[in-house]
């Protein structure tokens, strides 16, 4: 029955092109500026694929990865993880003064149930494994935010050869946050460019 | 190293090496003195006899370590530095034996002060200096697989980094950036 | 026939001692200490300690930086009482080259070390807070306190924590106009927070019970183990450098050195706590003599270079003695720089302290230390 393109869908074809304007699903918005038409421009219905939003009114509709991906960064939890200077301006981030809670950013002290791990501080060569196996810990999807010049590089410390030349070559980097040591707002920052990094790299993580 | 050029008149009246002296009797002791504290050479097989004899003395009573540390003289070979204290005389004393380069060996300090013990186990793995029956000779602040070499000698070379910008900007290590 | 009857074995339980490892990644290790702890049942039969987590050869380093230069390091390597390790070394330098510092520099250099005690020290009693169970309460206040020294001390050096204000002869640049009533302002509010932890924890009934007769240490031990500080001062033994040796200003300053009479934990808090109270003390006479003037002498080289020589200079900063010891060749560099650092001495006496108490006063004990561990590993 479907074998062999029939010739009667061709002919029909012409024909409901003309109709359509006649009865248009959404009504085009009159646009006064020309940059803003794509923003404006409302979501295209096809009838008969979203027919549960005529059935039922408030319904979103939204891809299943999008809401994951919602879900993952505003839940963020960080592993409580200091290792130098940079811990005490970890720890002041998520004091009262500048509120990470606000964020859905809560500290956890273990690796099992963390999402984030901040590497704040120098990272050495005898502290670097100890450093993969609490990443390897954490369950996925996970993330790392390199905090200070020390983790990036090394800092200044790079020129010694006891210091790991950045924690980059052992474990995989999301984010850098520069500063020596960072200041909160800049580790606040991150965490914004971080919910920025989850939401572009949806349906691609876990 | 300086103490050539200092040590022909050393006016040693302000200080207290005349009690050092009494104390140190039998003991070869040669006086400088330095910015702040009193210093004395001991020779190595000598040190800890001596360091004990201050420790016990009752006018000197010597009883708290300051720290422990040693300096590398490159060809005059490695500087075991102590630097003592009194807790109820308040003075200071600073005790310095060299270490000829071929053999880096010093009896240990812990049987005096207790918290000789990590100061000893950082100088030994820092200078490779050899601390006679250490009670717990391991590696203390290097990873395991590093313990071969002594980071803080002077031939322990630090890594060479690019500069990636600018020219003429070079870390001060550099000598002709200087 | 009988002899079945009778029991033929005493039978003994035989307990066999658990290894526990905490750390390097621990909550209640502040920072990267690891300790591995012998358990028998909840007693702890033996404390081996690791250091060297954080070995980043600030030593070494400084041996290759000019004198100003290495300020930074030593910011670096005591975190958390940045103004008083530079002091040690700005000392060094002054000593060596003697250098006489103009009496506005060491005023303010009295004012800025005693305000970052006050700080480290509420690092240290909101960090023990966690320590003994009262998470966030005492922790937050803290911080707030410590918020508003750190928001001065951005004011006047343009960094939160690593300050290299501190030069050799006086100071980077002079304090802002409005200096005296901003330190009277943050006085104030750290006088509050300072009775706010009385209130949370030095009265608190749970808090009293888990550090009263925990963790002693003799005054005798405590001095062969070459501690110092605060942890030393409550066994008993009014060991105060700036009392015995005074540096700066001290000597024309009154104030009290605070011992204890157990050596347990709550002494160690206590100690602090109270400590903070001299510090104002301090800080608030050291503002009545603050007098315009220069900061820095009349002429300063461009490149310092020291005589040979050799110098250890001790301050006491938070948590101990800060020794550094600078050797010079000559140059313009030292040419060995040995920082004594002092919880890297009071780490040695943990063994002593934790043996015999249970688990989970070990980590009471090792908070009551107040440990920063850059400076222990350096």
């Amino acid at each position: 029955m479907a074998v062999g393109p029939t010739t009667e869908p061709t002919t029909t074809a012409p024909a409901t092109p003309t109709e359509a304007p006649a009865v248009p699903m959404t009504p085009a918005i009159p646009t006064e500026h020309p940059n803003e038409a794509p923003r404006l421009t409302p979501v295209e219905l096809v009838p008969g694929k979203a027919l549960y939003r005529s059935v039922l009114p408030g319904v979103m509709q939204v891809p299943a990865d999008l809401l994951l991906a919602m879900g993952r960064k505003s839940s963020l939890w960080p592993m409580t993880f200091g290792l130098a200077c940079c811990a005490i301006e970890m720890i002041a981030t998520y004091m009262s003064h500048y509120d990470l809670d606000r964020f859905g950013i809560v500290p956890w002290p273990s690796p099992r149930q963390s999402d984030v791990m901040i590497v704040a501080g120098t990272v050495t060569k005898k502290m670097a494994p100890a450093v993969k196996l609490l990443y390897e810990q954490m369950p996925n999807p996970k993330w790392v935010i390199s905090m200070g010049a020390c983790a990036t590089n090394g800092g200044p410390y790079t020129r010694y050869d006891r210091v790991l030349q950045g924690v980059d070559n052992v474990i995989p980097v999301d984010v850098y946050v520069p500063g020596c040591p960072p200041r909160p707002e800049a580790l606040l920052d991150s965490f914004i460019a971080l919910q920025d990094l989850i939401m572009e790299e949806r349906g691609s993580v876990g | 190293m300086t103490t050539e050029d200092t040590a022909p008149t050393p006016d040693l009246s302000s200080t207290i090496w005349s009690e050092v002296d009494r104390a140190l009797s039998g003991v070869t002791v040669e006086p400088e003195v330095g910015v702040l504290d009193l210093i004395v050479h001991i020779p190595r097989n000598e040190v800890i006899r001596g360091l004990r004899a201050l420790k016990t003395d009752g006018e000197l009573h010597f009883d708290y370590l300051r720290c422990l540390t040693a300096v590398d003289n490159e060809a005059d070979g490695i500087d075991v530095v102590y630097h003592l204290y009194s807790t109820d005389k308040k003075h200071n004393l600073t005790v310095k034996t060299t270490l000829p380069v071929d053999d880096l060996r010093v009896d240990t300090a812990t049987t005096v002060w207790r918290a000789a013990n990590w100061l000893e186990r950082e100088t030994a793995e820092m200078f490779g200096v050899r601390f006679n029956n250490h009670p717990d000779p391991r590696t203390l602040l290097m990873p395991e697989d590093m313990d071969d070499t002594f980071p803080l000698r002077k031939d322990h070379p630090l890594a060479e980094i690019q500069v990636l910008q600018g020219e003429g900007i070079a870390f001060p290590g550099d000598e002709e950036a200087m | 026939m009988t002899a079945d009857l009778q029991p033929q074995h005493e039978y003994e339980f035989e307990t066999q001692d658990i290894f526990v490892n905490m750390g390097p990644q621990h909550p209640s290790t502040h920072g990267v200490f690891r300790m591995v702890l012998e358990i028998d049942g909840e007693v702890v039969r033996n404390v081996v300690p690791y250091i060297g987590y954080l070995h980043r050869g600030a030593e070494k380093l400084c041996e290759t930086m000019d004198y100003r230069q290495g300020i930074g390091f030593m910011d670096r390597t005591e975190y958390l009482a940045a103004f008083n390790a530079e002091l040690s070394y700005v000392m060094g330098v002054e000593k060596l080259m003697d250098i006489e510092v103009p009496d506005r520099a060491q005023w303010i250099r009295m004012i800025l070390c005693e305000l970052n005690r006050l700080s480290s020290h509420f690092m240290f009693t909101g960090a023990f807070g966690v320590d003994v169970g009262v998470f966030g309460t005492a922790f937050t206040y803290s911080f707030r306190e410590r918020e508003t020294i750190q928001d001065l001390f951005e004011e006047i050096t343009g960094d939160r924590m690593m300050y290299a204000y501190f030069r050799p002869g006086g100071l980077a640049w002079d304090v802002t106009d409005n200096f005296v009533a901003r330190v009277h302002e943050v006085l104030k509010s750290v006088r509050q927070g300072i009775s706010d932890m009385d209130g949370l924890l030095t009265e608190n009934e749970i808090f009293l019970a888990r550090t009263k007769g925990v963790g002693a240490i003799a005054a005798a031990d405590a001095i062969d183990w070459g501690m110092s500080g605060p942890s030393l001062r409550a066994s008993g033994v009014p060991l105060d450098i700036r009392r015995d040796e005074p540096y700066l200003k001290y000597s024309e300053i009154d104030f009290d050195v605070i011992t204890g009479t157990e050596g347990d934990v709550f002494d160690r808090y206590y100690c602090r706590v109270q400590e903070m109270r001299q510090s104002i003390r301090i800080i608030e006479q050291c503002l009545e003599r603050l007098e315009d003037g220069p900061i820095l002498p009349e002429r300063m080289p461009r490149m310092l270079r020291t005589p040979p020589g050799e110098v250890y200079i001790r301050t006491e900063a938070p948590r101990g003695e800060y020794g550094v010891y600078m050797v010079s060749n000559g140059g313009n560099r030292p040419w060995r720089l040995k920082v004594r650092s002092a919880c890297f001495s009071n780490l040695q006496a943990l063994r002593d302290m934790t043996i015999g108490h249970y688990v989970a006063d070990a980590v009471i004990i090792l908070g009551s230390i107040d440990i920063v561990l850059s400076e222990v590993d350096r």
